[in-house]
């Protein structure tokens, strides 16, 4: 299959990751996979092309309105690929009624200029098939494809048992693990939740290490957010400092999983947006690749659905503290968790996995329009 | 035919106004003509539309710059109407060799711009539509006057405001500074004290735009003799919207027509050729008599200026029945050979390929 990603990937945010990862699995499976555009001199290991002749499949990869290419290879693609060799992956839930939860939402014409319908309009006019990266997508015409997906070989220290994993997790140092909890992941929508975690780990703080979020805004609300009166980039300063958390700057995405690692435990949270719609997120698998003990801040029956039920050891009940002082005195059965889990991942969600869904999708799709 | 039109919309200026009468004559032969935008209260009479599935044709009418709608309605766009079915209207001959037209009047500031914009065209379609009566020898050009002549525009003179002005523009100060400074202001110097009021109204005649000074080529479109305007004793005026363009015309006895060099040198014809006409107004024309007769009939060679600005001016002040009888005759013949029925049939025909 001769696979086009369009995408606008951005070293920092976003999908770019994942696109990676596919671009690797798809060369092992014998795909030819290229990213749409002019050589991204930050990304030099993904192959791009504006070549779009002989293309199998055109998978639009959206979650900001930049995602679609400016003019004029717009126009290029969208007159030389045939539509119904295109999918649309809607990674933002853009295809939907305007959603608001809190202050989390898919449309914000304020934020991006764009409305409602016109996220709408413009991705059933690319594709007639939008996918979403859910197990259970709100609209009747969406198809289930969570796109995101779990990588084996990106695991950073792939223990051969849970006692080994947790010897070496118990016994990593300071300068192995600085921290004790670690969140990479920019400030957005997302502060509410890791409000909650940080001050349930405040008690903790000092029996298992330091807390640090990592990525854009964590030291103030940025000024476009102020003036432009945009809620969703939130913090409290005087709470991160009176719990001594550490902020620090984006880093690319070929260095998070190894920072993940810096930390006995990383939180997975998704924001209120994704978790009313179950959607996941890249980091709902990078972080099992992570050498650290992942914490399940996300619904049950999610986790049960998505990682299998051996995860559930890794959602804290009510009392959190709780739960991370039980992983640091006893870690074995957490690390059997997530050994399980990775098993799990690797079977169910592999990105070999979904290149295979996606090969099915476009058949069906190839076989409807004929 | 449902046809969309993607421009700049803009109430007082551009072609909105043309836009409009098309749209108008369209719906009383069967068609549908919107542009595509929401509705908006300052620009009365226009069928704004962003249900792009509802059109099967899509026209981009581009001016002086390179119009952009929103990402996700570009996206729209190009994805529901086929690039067989959308056309670019190039108003201000930006598909066109670089050329220089008075020494100072040029449709590009470098190849590079010039590139950007044919980069543009390419993406966007196969085809190019010119206003313009003269035919093109390039196979993707296809000319098609566009403007015409809608005599229910004509403002009668028992129904005209008064006339403030002997002598008025209406238009914008956009590359007319070289016309104004050779011919018609020293022409105007020579009889100013038999002239009654003179005004400009329109863009810029008090000065430039604010944001000029980040575009240096731009300098000379926007000059202007603010001195001479003074020791001429010109009024100038704010631009007016589309609806009161030809009302506003009509308060002068006479209006000048000055048609940027760049567009009257390849041959286009804008909605002021016509509008010019529907006014209680006698128009004199900076037109060579060969285009003016080519548009206008023979009629027209009484009403043009060139070599002669001061005498023509005095002469239609002083007998002006002479000269409304002579609009009557090029009224005439707009009718028989500019109506705007016929324009929207050709269009249509261009479209429908």
């Amino acid at each position: 299959m001769k696979l086009l990603i369009i995408n606008s990937l951005d070293p920092h945010t976003r999908s770019v990751a994942p696109v990676h990862r596919y671009v690797a699995a798809g060369k092992a499976l014998g795909h030819e996979v290229a990213i749409f555009g002019e050589p991204n001199p930050e990304l030099p290991s993904l192959p791009y092309t504006t070549d779009v002749r002989g293309i199998d499949l055109a998978l639009f990869v959206v979650e900001v309105a930049w995602d679609f290419p400016d003019m004029p290879q717009l126009a290029w693609l969208l007159d030389r690929i045939p539509r119904e060799r295109r999918l649309v992956v809607d990674l933002w839930a853009r295809y939907g009624e305007t959603v608001r939860i809190d202050h989390d939402f898919n449309h914000l014409e304020k934020l991006d200029g764009h409305q409602g319908w016109e996220w709408l309009e413009a991705l059933q006019a690319v594709s007639d098939t939008i996918l979403q990266p859910t197990l259970t997508p709100a609209r009747p015409e969406v198809r289930p494809f969570l796109f995101q997906a779990f990588d084996p070989k990106a695991v950073a220290r792939p223990y051969a048992s849970a006692r080994e994993a947790a010897a070496a997790w118990r016994g990593a140092g300071p300068n192995e693990k600085p921290y004790g909890m670690i969140y990479v992941g920019n400030n957005w929508q997302r502060w509410g939740q890791l409000r909650s975690f940080l001050s349930h780990y405040g008690p903790v703080r000092d029996r298992i290490g330091p807390a640090c979020l990592v990525g854009w805004d964590w030291d103030r609300r940025p000024d476009w957010a102020v003036d432009g009166g945009i809620v969703g980039v939130d913090l409290d300063a005087s709470l991160l400092a009176q719990l001594g958390v550490e902020t620090r700057r984006p880093v690319r995405f070929d260095e998070v999983v190894d920072l993940l690692g810096q930390a006995r435990f990383a939180p997975v949270v998704h924001r209120p947006l994704f978790r009313r719609l179950g959607f996941v997120t890249n980091r709902t698998f990078e972080t099992f690749c992570a050498d650290t003990l992942p914490v399940l801040m996300l619904p049950r029956d999610l986790v049960e659905a998505v990682y299998g039920p051996a995860a559930l050891a890794l959602v804290p009940g009510e009392d959190l503290a709780a739960h991370l002082t039980d992983a640091l005195i006893r870690p074995e059965p957490y690390w059997e968790a997530v050994l399980r889990t990775r098993s799990h991942l690797a079977r169910h969600h592999s990105f070999e996995r979904r290149l295979r869904e996606l090969s099915a999708i476009l058949a069906e799709t190839t076989r409807r329009s004929a | 035919m449902k046809i969309l039109f993607v421009m700049e919309l803009r109430p007082n200026a551009g072609n909105t106004h043309a836009l409009v009468n098309t749209m108008r004559v369209a719906d009383r032969l069967g068609h549908t003509i919107a542009l595509f935008g929401e509705p908006r209260a300052d620009l009365p009479g226009v069928r704004l539309s962003t249900d792009v599935r509802a059109f099967d044709r899509v026209v981009y009418l581009f001016e002086s710059r390179i119009f952009r709608v929103k990402r996700l309605s570009e996206v729209s766009i190009l994805a529901t109407i086929p690039r067989a079915h959308r056309f670019v209207l190039d108003a201000d001959a930006k598909y066109h060799p670089i050329e220089v037209v008075d020494g100072y009047d040029r449709n590009y500031s470098s190849e590079a711009e010039r590139s950007e914009w044919l980069c543009f065209y390419d993406a966007l379609s196969d085809r190019i539509l010119k206003p313009s009566l003269l035919p093109s020898t390039d196979e993707r050009v296809t000319t098609l006057p566009f403007f015409g002549y809608d005599p229910l525009l004509v403002v009668p003179p028992n129904e005209a405001p008064p006339k403030r002005y002997d002598v008025l523009y209406v238009g914008h100060n956009w590359w007319r500074w070289k016309e104004l400074a050779d011919e018609i202001l020293p022409g105007l110097e020579k009889i100013r004290d038999q002239v009654g009021e003179i005004g400009f109204t329109g863009l810029w005649w008090d000065g430039p735009p604010e944001d000029c000074a980040s575009f240096p080529e731009l300098e000379p479109a926007f000059r202007v003799d603010h001195e001479t305007f003074r020791r001429l004793r010109i009024h100038t005026e704010p631009a007016v919207p589309y609806t009161e363009v030809i009302r506003t015309m009509s308060t002068g006895r006479i209006n000048l027509f000055l048609q940027r060099p760049f567009l009257r040198h390849v041959g286009h014809l804008t909605l002021r050729y016509f509008e010019e006409f529907c006014a209680d107004t006698i128009p004199l024309l900076m037109l060579d008599t060969e285009l003016a007769v080519a548009v206008y009939g023979p009629a027209a060679r009484e009403l043009t200026l060139a070599g002669r600005v001061a005498d023509k001016i005095l002469d239609a002040l002083q007998r002006p029945a002479y000269y409304h009888e002579i609009v009557e005759e090029v009224r005439h013949h707009l009718l028989t050979h500019h109506p705007y029925e016929k324009r929207v049939e050709e269009l249509i025909s261009v479209l429908r390929g």
